[in-house]
């Protein structure tokens, strides 16, 4: 059958041509006055319905079998945009034969002579006895039939299929409605918060809708306990974002001429002003759209989330577990128990995220909607009383699987903003430049679960940063830091620096320690510098490195601001962190550790800079400005960095009129970590010994550094934990520490009887998980030293061996920087011999003799 | 015409860039791509152990240009992608057969 003009095209006041013609007029009336919703959408799936109706009636076909045309998918629906496909289920109510064929083209080729789009299924009700599993768009499709005109008696034995009280079809197409929810929300990573959202795909958006509704029918035939409950007052909600995303989409259709439905930034500036958005100018106009797209995608989100999770296949029937004192897993969901107890008892909210971090599930959309209810009735301390609370907080805000998930429903509910207020200037804060994808506060969550991904690594690349963050002791500053990074952009001016100034009530109120606030303020405040560095300078140059290992001071610095920015810049969309970036990153990470650990040795302190003087103007009065230059001249820059002003005047007093070979200590202890300082004329072994001594109280040395002015004066800095309690079930443990110390040091007490006795114990470790060894001398990174590198298995007296035999080779140790990984030590020396560099003679024997020391355990120290 | 391809370093892509704007080239395309070059890549250490990294990230810029414009393009890349140090890059030039805009159809020089 053509149309009636040879030329292909109608003719006439009534032709099909002239009356799809009118139905877009009337349609695109509608929309240019942004009433393109649900009711225009109707009206327009009507037309089109008299329309098949019309050309149906015009075929010549005669087909022997009944046939009914039915209208599926969105069509199904009665929710035809001006552009939309025509999806259509020509359901033959027996065999297809050559006059059916010929009625398939009889309907087809006008419709695709009008322009439109078809997306056509062509089917016997013998094929429909059992769904087809292995194509779920059409099993979700057909969830949403409707009769459009022919054999009515063929549509309703289709029915019976799909709708039927059997169960196949529906458990099928339910699996079919989740399996293709699951792929598009991975598409779109997972967000409702798209900065430029398809209105059709994206989570929270139309297919959101229509998956919502197929689940209701479903549930409306059945009573099955596998489908969830109907809707009920949500109705109202669903049905107003339904209509609200559909006229957008409508003005999109209009606009683009095709079926295309992303609402892009321009595109976002012509919907505002149709709808006649609140605002004076035309940001405020987007501002105000957006803001109500998000209110949407949000209800409908979250009613999608419901239902999923609702029809979640149980092991056992509804499996109820006590989990803590009010907080129960029920269907592999977190509850509180007593709502009206928790209701009086916010500081207990946090623990429900726990327990479902801890459980590997969700927290009850009940649970969440309940702390909304009630948490505007609390202060942020309410939530954060005392130690307890805030301790429990750091700990959930250590990277780990589910973080991420967890945030971002207490952000939904509201709970983040009420623990921490300043989150809120950016709910839903569009920022509109060619990179984002994502809102500031979406796009601050996503760098979290970034950061959380880390721990379990899916590529080769992403390892050695996984690894990083293994080896910190602290990874939840980085997760504060992200959390507070952007909310600066609240604002249009420099948003680190207002970051770092809404960070800092967040933080005082954690009491976390001085430190600990410094470090998250200088991830805040530098968060863009290593991509910067990394990218736009010459990383091959040394001053480059210099000048960035400068900025972040220490390696722990560099390993969190290296961690933030993969995390930060994978965030900003899903193809931004590129494995070239990648390697642009590690590249300057590697470099500056490097120069931070192997190239420290060069940079001394001039007492001529800034924080000399500043030291020098704050000093106590029993300390003299003679006495602040001559302590710190000749010591490495690393040594400001590291230590605070109060401890550089404490170590000022401990050398101050030392005697030859008096030896001060001071032993402090910080929660569950010792740090240790010695000061000392230098000579000798002095390193060996003090490693030594802590090697026969059992003490596990984290982290330490040796250093020594130009009064040669020798400090020593260690931090270790008593791993066997010494310290701690001993009253005199410290005096005897501080005393046999003092004894070692000075030469009166010797050291190598007294740790035969403790060779046994070596040998009990020997077999434990073992390091490959690594001795590396390094001849690049310091013009002054040699540079000796050792990786090594922590084991007993490592340190005390390798001191040792590097003593015996006549070397003189003038830095050492020690730091333990679990099972592994990693100890960097700088050596000279008679003042000068290592000679690749000595080299080489002393490195024979490292690597026989390390791994023959049997070795005497 | 004449296809303009510079694999060059990724920090002196902005100034390239802005060298390439004043000397009247106003197109540029910009892949990120790796090289492995006559130094045959180099190895890094990091806590003791070796890595060999045998690519190293670079830039390649694409710029099709007028003849007329070919010498001044290439030394505007030149001056400011040059560092003095291995691995600063390369420029090629070829023909180009002809060169179509899509919006509007123009063809030849006009399409640059």
């Amino acid at each position: 059958m053509t149309l009636d003009n040879s030329d292909g095209r109608d003719s006439g006041k009534n032709s099909i041509a002239n009356c799809l013609q009118e139905a877009r007029k009337t349609l695109a009336t509608e929309i240019r006055q942004a009433r393109g919703g649900v009711q225009a959408t109707q009206v327009y799936s009507t037309k089109i319905d008299h329309l098949l109706g019309r050309i149906r009636s015009k075929s010549t076909a005669s087909p022997d079998s009944p046939v009914a045309l039915v209208a599926i998918g969105g069509y199904g629906r009665s929710r035809l945009c001006l552009y939309s496909d025509i999806d259509l289920l020509i359901l033959f109510g027996g065999p297809i034969a050559s006059n059916e064929e010929q009625l398939v083209k009889d309907l087809l080729h006008p419709l695709w002579d009008l322009g439109l789009d078809v997306g056509q299924q062509v089917r016997q009700i013998d094929e429909l006895s059992h769904p087809e599993t292995d194509n779920p768009s059409f099993l979700v499709a057909v969830a949403d039939a409707r009769f459009v005109t022919g054999d009515a008696k063929v549509f309703n034995q289709f029915i019976q299929h799909v709708r039927g009280p059997e169960a196949i079809w529906r458990q099928a197409t339910i699996e079919a409605l989740r399996v293709l929810v699951e792929e598009r929300y991975r598409h779109f990573n997972s967000t409702i918060y798209q900065l430029e959202p398809d209105v059709k795909e994206a989570p929270g958006a139309l297919r959101d809708v229509a998956a919502i509704r197929a689940l209701a029918s479903l549930a409306k035939a059945s009573d099955s306990p596998i489908v969830p409950t109907p809707l009920g007052r949500l109705d109202d909600a669903l049905s107003e974002a339904e209509d609200f995303l559909l006229r957008i989409r409508s003005i999109l259709h209009l606009d683009n001429g095709r079926n295309l439905n992303t609402l892009s930034h321009d595109h976002q500036e012509t919907v505002a002003e149709r709808f006649g958005s609140p605002g004076s100018e035309t940001g405020g106009q987007v501002e105000t759209l957006m803001s109500a797209y998000f209110h949407h995608a949000r209800i409908i989100a979250r009613i999608l989330t419901t239902n999923l999770n609702e029809i979640s296949p149980v092991s056992g029937p509804g499996r109820r577990r006590r989990i803590a004192d009010n907080i129960e897993c029920n269907n592999q969901l977190i509850h509180f128990i007593d709502n009206v107890r928790a209701s009086l008892q916010p500081h207990t909210w946090l623990e429900v995220f726990q327990a479902a971090i801890d459980e590997g599930c969700a927290v009850a959309q009940e649970t969440l909607a309940f702390m909304e209810r009630h948490g505007d009735r609390y202060p942020t301390e309410a939530f954060l009383p005392g130690t307890k609370a805030r301790d429990q907080l750091l700990h959930f805000l250590k990277p780990k699987p589910g973080l991420y998930e967890r945030l971002s429903e207490m952000h939904e509910n509201r709970l983040l903003s009420r623990i921490f207020p300043e989150f809120r200037k950016i709910y839903c804060r569009v920022i509109r430049d060619f990179y984002h994808k994502y809102t500031v506060d979406e796009h601050t969550l996503l760098t979290i679960r970034n950061l959380c991904e880390l721990t379990d690594p899916n590529t080769a690349a992403r390892n050695r940063f996984g690894g990083v963050l293994a080896e910190l002791e602290q990874p939840e500053l980085i997760v504060l830091a992200l959390l507070f990074h952007d909310v600066g952009k609240w604002t249009n001016k420099n948003h680190a620096e207002e970051s770092v100034r809404m960070a800092r009530g967040p933080l005082r109120r954690l009491k976390i320690s001085i430190d600990s606030i410094q470090t998250v303020e200088f991830l805040v405040r530098h968060h863009l510098q290593m991509s910067q560095t990394a990218f736009r300078r010459d990383t091959g140059d040394l001053e480059v490195t210099r000048q960035f290992a400068r900025l972040v001071g220490t390696e722990d610095r560099l390993k969190m601001l290296c961690l933030l920015t993969v995390a930060d810049i994978q965030a900003v969309s899903p193809e931004t962190l590129t494995p070239w970036k990648e390697e642009l990153l590690w590249k300057l990470y590697v470099d500056t550790y490097n120069h931070l650990t192997l190239g420290y040795g060069d940079e001394l302190i001039a007492t001529s800079q800034p924080s000399v003087s500043e030291l020098r103007k704050l000093r106590p009065p029993e300390i003299s400005e003679h006495q602040v230059t001559e302590f710190l001249e000749g010591l490495p820059q690393r040594y400001l960095r590291l230590v605070d002003t109060q401890t550089v005047y404490r170590h000022i007093k401990l050398s101050r009129s030392l005697e030859p070979t008096q030896v001060r200590l001071s032993l402090v202890q910080d929660n569950d970590v010792w740090e240790l300082s010695v000061v000392t004329k230098d000579r000798p072994r002095i390193f060996s010994n003090i490693c030594g001594v802590l090697s026969y109280f059992g003490m596990d040395i984290l982290r330490g550094q040796a250093m020594s002015n130009h009064q040669e004066v020798v400090l020593d800095l260690f931090r270790f934990i008593d791993a066997d309690r010494f310290l701690a079930m001993n009253r005199s443990g410290r005096s005897d520490l501080t005393t046999l110390l003092e004894g070692v040091v000075s030469g009166m007490v010797d050291l190598g009887t007294m740790l035969k006795g403790r060779e046994a114990a070596a040998q009990a470790n020997h077999n434990k998980l073992r390091v490959r060894t690594v001795v590396h001398f390094d001849h690049h990174y310091s013009d002054r030293y040699t540079v000796l590198e050792v990786v090594s298995t922590n084991q007993w007296g490592l340190l005390h061996r390798i001191s040792r035999v590097i003593s015996e080779h006549g070397c003189d140790i003038e830095l050492v920087l020690i730091s333990t990984e679990g099972n592994r030590a990693i100890d960097v020396f700088h050596l000279t011999s008679s003042g000068k560099k290592l000679g690749p003679d000595k080299e080489e024997n002393l490195s024979t003799d490292l690597k026989q020391a390390l791994t023959s355990p049997s070795s005497p120290p | 015409m004449k296809l303009i391809c510079a694999i060059i370093k990724p920090h002196v892509l902005d100034d390239v860039r802005d060298e390439l704007a004043k000397a009247g080239v106003q197109g540029l395309t910009v892949t990120e791509v790796k090289g492995f070059g006559r130094q045959k890549g180099h190895t890094e250490i990091y806590r003791g152990a070796e890595y060999t990294v045998d690519f190293v990230p670079k830039v390649k810029l694409e710029a099709v240009v007028a003849d007329a414009l070919v010498e001044a393009a290439s030394d505007a890349i030149i001056k400011t992608a040059r560092t003095g140090s291995i691995g600063d890059g390369k420029v090629f030039v070829s023909d180009v057969g002809q060169t179509i805009r899509i919006r509007t159809g123009e063809v030849g020089d006009e399409a640059l």
